[in-house]
């Protein structure tokens, strides 16, 4: 009995402390990457199309590293989907791998770039 | 896991109370998803992480895993193919449905007879609604596959595993026929820049309805993921709520340093049914300087692994305390399509000292149901 008591109050508050953590960031912001950051800071100091193609060439750089970090950890890395089908991909990958939502974001910008 | 429940009303008690529990966690769930939903796909606020998504909407696949294998056991050849289409259907922004089957045959020589004899095996793998409620939590709901370990939801395709057989340990708490059915909450986020935890709890009724057996349990498993030396290790736990109620517990490792096309994974398990662990380490050679384009194509794998017997007999599990030790060669054509060879010699006491090689190929294709493309 006691066991078992342990056992549930451990998972509530795994669980609870979880969505606590999601509850508590709601309405802010998720980190962003470093990339995005200097995205931001960089579209003050250039012309901004120079800037945004800078923005987009970071962002880029980071998906790529971030699918290379995570694509090849379970199966080899996968070839490049039409972009439709990385949406669902990246979707299932999300649930199944356990991916961050950031982590997600950057790799589906870079496969549908 | 053969293992009798006594209906009892206490049981039902601990059902209610653990029901409770379980609405408990959605509804506060459902209410962080209300409060997260902060711009939507395509708006342009620049400090929104949501800005990065291009505006696409996701279309319906169609997937499968195949593959024709030997098994060569004793000398003896058994002829094994098997495919397993798994169908995802994308709802809206955050919802998902996915669920794979797998259909094999097993086909053996028949002792006097000519040719090979087998039936076909038909298995609902999982078939089970995702909802990505916020940036930390997944709910799903349904049969899934059991997160106990890694290996049942991250490796077991037979696209994706390295060697073609299951590990000893591999039913350890991962229930009958590898799936529970009731619900689970997930998610994987950032610790630190340099870290990121994933979990899994879930929560699984019994059920002996085939193909949708599972066993009524609770357990969850966390595990701390290193992107820079790509190191991920984690832990599972899981309390039976059926039968002796006992608890198991394992542990998983898994490593690819960064400059090496290296895969290092291991697994630990315990349980009332037996304990064990696997050992396996996977090489491409796409360093070697000579024949490049053959040679990087090729891997090389290694696993050893002992399982013990424990106080509960499963049929799944080995009967005696075992050994084996497994070499691998794969050559891969592409991403997706491969050719698989292995050795491997089990040890074992009573007669069960064998060999066992495994020829074959594997395949996997991704098919849209409709345009994959922009239109
Ligand atoms: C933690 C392990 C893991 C990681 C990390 C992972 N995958 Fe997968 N992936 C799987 C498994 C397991 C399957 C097989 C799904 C099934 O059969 O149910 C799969 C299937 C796929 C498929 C086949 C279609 C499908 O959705 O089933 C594609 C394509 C794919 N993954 C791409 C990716 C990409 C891109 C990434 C990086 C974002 C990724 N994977 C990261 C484990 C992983």
């Amino acid at each position: 009995m006691t066991s078992r008591r342990v056992i549930l109050s451990s998972l509530l508050a795994l669980v609870t402390g979880t969505l606590l953590l999601a509850g508590s960031s709601a309405g802010q912001q998720v980190d962003k990457p470093a990339s995005a950051q200097t995205t931001n800071s960089t579209i003050h100091s250039a012309p901004p199309a120079a800037a945004s193609a800078q923005g987009d060439e970071a962002l880029r750089v980071e998906g790529e590293k971030r699918f290379h970090a995570n694509c090849g950890r379970c199966h080899q890395s996968p070839h490049k989907f039409p972009p439709r089908m990385v949406m669902t991909i990246e979707r299932h990958m999300r649930v199944r791998a356990t991916l961050t939502d950031e982590d997600m974001r950057l790799i589906v910008r870079y496969l549908t770039q | 896991m053969m293992l009798s429940v006594s209906p009892s009303s206490a049981n039902q008690a601990r059902l209610r109370c653990v029901a409770v529990l379980l609405a408990l966690f959605l509804v506060p769930a459902v209410f962080a998803q209300a409060q997260t939903q902060g711009p939507t796909l395509g708006q342009t606020d620049p400090n929104s992480p949501d800005v990065i998504l291009p505006e696409l909407s996701a279309v319906p696949i169609i997937s499968a895993g195949l593959a024709y294998n030997t098994f060569f056991q004793g000398g003896t050849p058994n002829l094994h193919p098997l495919v397993s289409p798994v169908i995802l259907i994308p709802l809206g922004q955050n919802w998902l449905i996915e669920s794979r089957d797998t259909f094999e045959i097993n086909l053996a020589p028949v002792p006097g007879e000519s040719g090979y004899k087998g039936y076909l095996q038909k298995e609902v793998d999982y078939l089970q609604v995702d909802y990505i409620a916020n940036p930390f939590l997944t709910i799903t709901v349904g049969r899934y596959l059991t997160p106990f370990g890694v290996y049942n939801e991250r490796l077991y395709p037979v696209w994706i595993r390295d060697l073609q057989s299951d590990p000893l340990i591999l039913p350890i708490s991962t229930g009958p026929s590898g799936a529970g059915t009731g619900a689970m909450l997930r998610g994987g986020f950032k610790a630190t820049p340099k870290m990121e935890i994933n979990y899994a709890t879930y929560f699984s009724t019994l059920s002996r309805d085939t193909p949708f057996d599972s066993d009524r349990n609770i357990g969850a498993r966390a595990g701390i993921f290193l992107p820079g030396p790509r190191l991920e290790v984690g832990g599972s736990f899981q309390h039976l709520l059926q039968g002796d109620r006992s608890n198991a517990f394992g542990f998983h490792f898994a490593w690819q340093p960064p400059p090496l096309p290296l895969d290092i994974r291991a697994e630990y398990a315990r349980s009332d049914t037996g304990s064990g662990y696997w050992i396996e380490s996977a090489y491409r050679l796409s360093q070697v300087p000579v024949w490049h384009d053959e040679m990087r194509r090729v891997q090389l794998v290694a696993r050893v692994q002992q399982y013990y017997t424990g106080k509960v007999v499963d049929p799944d599990l080995p009967g005696v305390n075992t050994n084996m030790f497994e070499f691998g060669m794969n050559y891969y054509f592409r991403d997706d399509f491969r050719f698989v060879s292995s050795y491997g010699r089990q040890f074992a006491p009573g007669g069960g000292n064998f060999n066992v090689w495994t020829l074959g190929i594997t395949y996997r294709f991704v098919l849209p149901v409709g345009h994959g493309d922009i239109q």
